[in-house]
């Protein structure tokens, strides 16, 4: 697993906001890559751009300056192959669980019998089969939201976005979610692009953080995580798991250091 | 206790107009105008039939008229700044002084009668659909937006989903509306229904047959709302 295709090329990306009180440089310069199969998270402090920089990889925001390209392709708007999660479940109150997580498969106009199946698959790897024929109402916060994710994954997009998914939930049910998602990466490796506040989190689940930061804000550090997979449960127990957590909170509140790579 | 209210107010006014001989024309007891309403009973009927037909339909087409402009008002800025103002405009003026325009310009026919209903009703179910169609949460808008949903199924799976309790909100008030509407245009055009018959007993000073009448109104009044109240209710259900 040496040369892995990229997935998203990020050219010289910046995100410039028309407000009332005058253009907002929200992201400025971002060049990289994202390499197929991996997962990446993006920390940051609030107001830095990350979920604008989602938005534009996403195709709901536009690029003000700048080059994306995803698979080779120039990205200008969004496609049906990415799975979005945000930080709110958005589910329609009206549909059922199973409903919601086949609304992808309806506004796509695909055979619904066809991914009923992965429908029922997908909810009982989350725990929620027998809360199919719920309403979202009746659901906890947690069980939405893992709602959400499978609706997500419904069509299997080779990536997935998510933006600070879990930060509503309180630690325990985000522990049992953070194992979830390792879990799903363990049966099926996909593109992930993670928006996070918690630094453990970002190390738990990622195979490379970046760290935005500056005004205006541009990615100031880019770690690679030597751990490979699966990953055991007790890996955040473990002592290189922590010096990392630390490092990465010295640079995050530097706000500037750029580190190449940590893990040669 | 609003039933005992009521028997409390029947039996009080059938022993004030026996005891102080109130003339008929001025006051007729409840017990001469059940009287009224049962040897007049078939042109009651034949006159409340037109009245309940022609409200249900002004009221059809307020609502579904209602939802389409609220639609193109909503779905671009231009339009929404060029025809909300004027919607705010006739949703504020007394538009029943506008029902003798109606007849001049329509005739006194059933459609006159049913578009002027329909103009009194189609406002409020304008404004309360306008703002459920706003009222969509951006996030789920982003979720379609990115599922690349198409506008048409962005407002029927999700929009319009969204805006039924408001929908359903304008719908009461246009019932009440479209019914006041055909009366009124009643009234005026003088060709048949309930709002006929009134005016008509009224020349004859026949005040138990107006009474009959109204009663007759509130009733089908009643029932419509209730019809409404009951969509609304199955749709909640299914919506909310
Ligand atoms: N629609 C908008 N119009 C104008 N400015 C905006 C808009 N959206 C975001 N911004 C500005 O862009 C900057 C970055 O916002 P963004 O939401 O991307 O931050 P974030 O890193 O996701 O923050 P958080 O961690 O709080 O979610 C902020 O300064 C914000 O004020
Ligand atoms: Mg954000």
């Amino acid at each position: 697993m040496t040369a892995k295709a990229k997935h998203l090329d990020l050219w010289q990306v910046s995100k410039t906001y028309q407000s009332a009180q005058g253009p907002v440089e929200a992201v400025s310069d971002v060049t990289l890559s994202i390499e197929e199969g991996d997962f990446v998270s993006i920390l940051g402090p609030s107001g830095c751009g990350k979920s604008t920089l989602m938005m534009m990889l996403a195709g709901l925001e536009s690029i003000t300056d700048g080059v994306v390209v995803e698979r080779g392709r120039q990205v200008t708007g969004p496609r049906e192959d990415v799975g979005l999660i945000f930080q709110d479940a958005t589910l329609l109150p009206w549909l059922s669980v199973l409903d919601n997580v086949l609304f992808p498969v309806k506004i796509l106009k695909k055979p619904r019998n066809e991914y009923l199946r992965r429908a029922h698959d997908l909810l009982a790897m989350v725990g929620l089969s027998k809360f199919e024929n719920h309403r979202p109402s009746q659901l906890s916060g947690g069980m939405r939201q893992r709602v959400s994710i499978c609706r997500a994954l419904i069509l299997d997009p080779p990536l997935l976005m998510m933006d600070e998914p879990f930060s509503a939930l309180d630690a325990i049910t985000r522990d049992e979610m953070n194992l979830a998602l390792l879990d799903i990466w363990q049966k099926n490796p996909k593109t992930g692009v993670f928006i996070t506040h918690s630094i453990r989190e970002a190390v738990l689940l990622s195979d490379r953080v970046l760290v935005m930061g500056g005004r205006p804000s541009k990615v100031v550090c880019d770690i690679k995580i030597p751990f490979g997979r699966p990953r055991p449960d007790d890996i955040a127990e473990s002592p290189e798991f922590n010096k990392l957590c630390g490092e990465l909170k010295q640079y995050i509140q530097s706000g500037h250091k750029r580190t190449e790579d940590v893990s040669t | 206790m609003p039933l005992m209210v009521v028997t409390v107010f029947l039996g009080g006014w059938e022993f004030t107009v026996h005891h102080m001989d109130i003339p008929r024309s001025l006051l007729p007891a409840p017990s001469y105008v059940y009287e009224r309403m049962r040897t007049t009973f078939s042109p009651l009927m034949t006159n409340a039939w037109p009245t309940t037909l022609e409200t249900m339909v002004s009221f059809l087409i307020a609502t579904v008229g209602g939802v389409v402009l609220a639609l193109a008002l909503t779905s671009s800025t231009l339009m929404n700044a060029s025809f909300y103002p004027i919607v705010v405009f006739f949703q504020l003026i007394p538009k029943i002084a506008l029902a003798p325009l109606f007849v001049v310009w329509m005739g006194i026919g059933s459609t006159t009668r049913i578009e002027f209903a329909a103009f009194m009703a189609f406002f409020p179910v304008v404004i309360s659909t306008m703002a459920g169609l706003r009222a969509t949460p951006g996030d789920a808008l982003r979720l379609c937006q990115g599922l690349t949903a198409t506008p048409w199924q962005v407002f029927f799976l999700v929009r319009l989903p969204y805006a039924v309790p408001y929908i359903f909100s304008g719908m009461k008030i246009a019932i009440t509306l479209a019914m006041i509407g055909v009366i009124v245009a009643e009234f005026i055009s003088a060709e048949r229904g309930l709002g006929y018959l009134i005016v008509f007993a009224s020349s004859q000073a026949d005040t138990a047959l107006i009474l009959a009448a109204i009663l007759i109104l509130c009733a089908i009044g009643l029932v419509l709302y209730g019809l409404v109240a009951l969509g609304e209710w199955l749709a909640m259900r299914r919506y909310c």
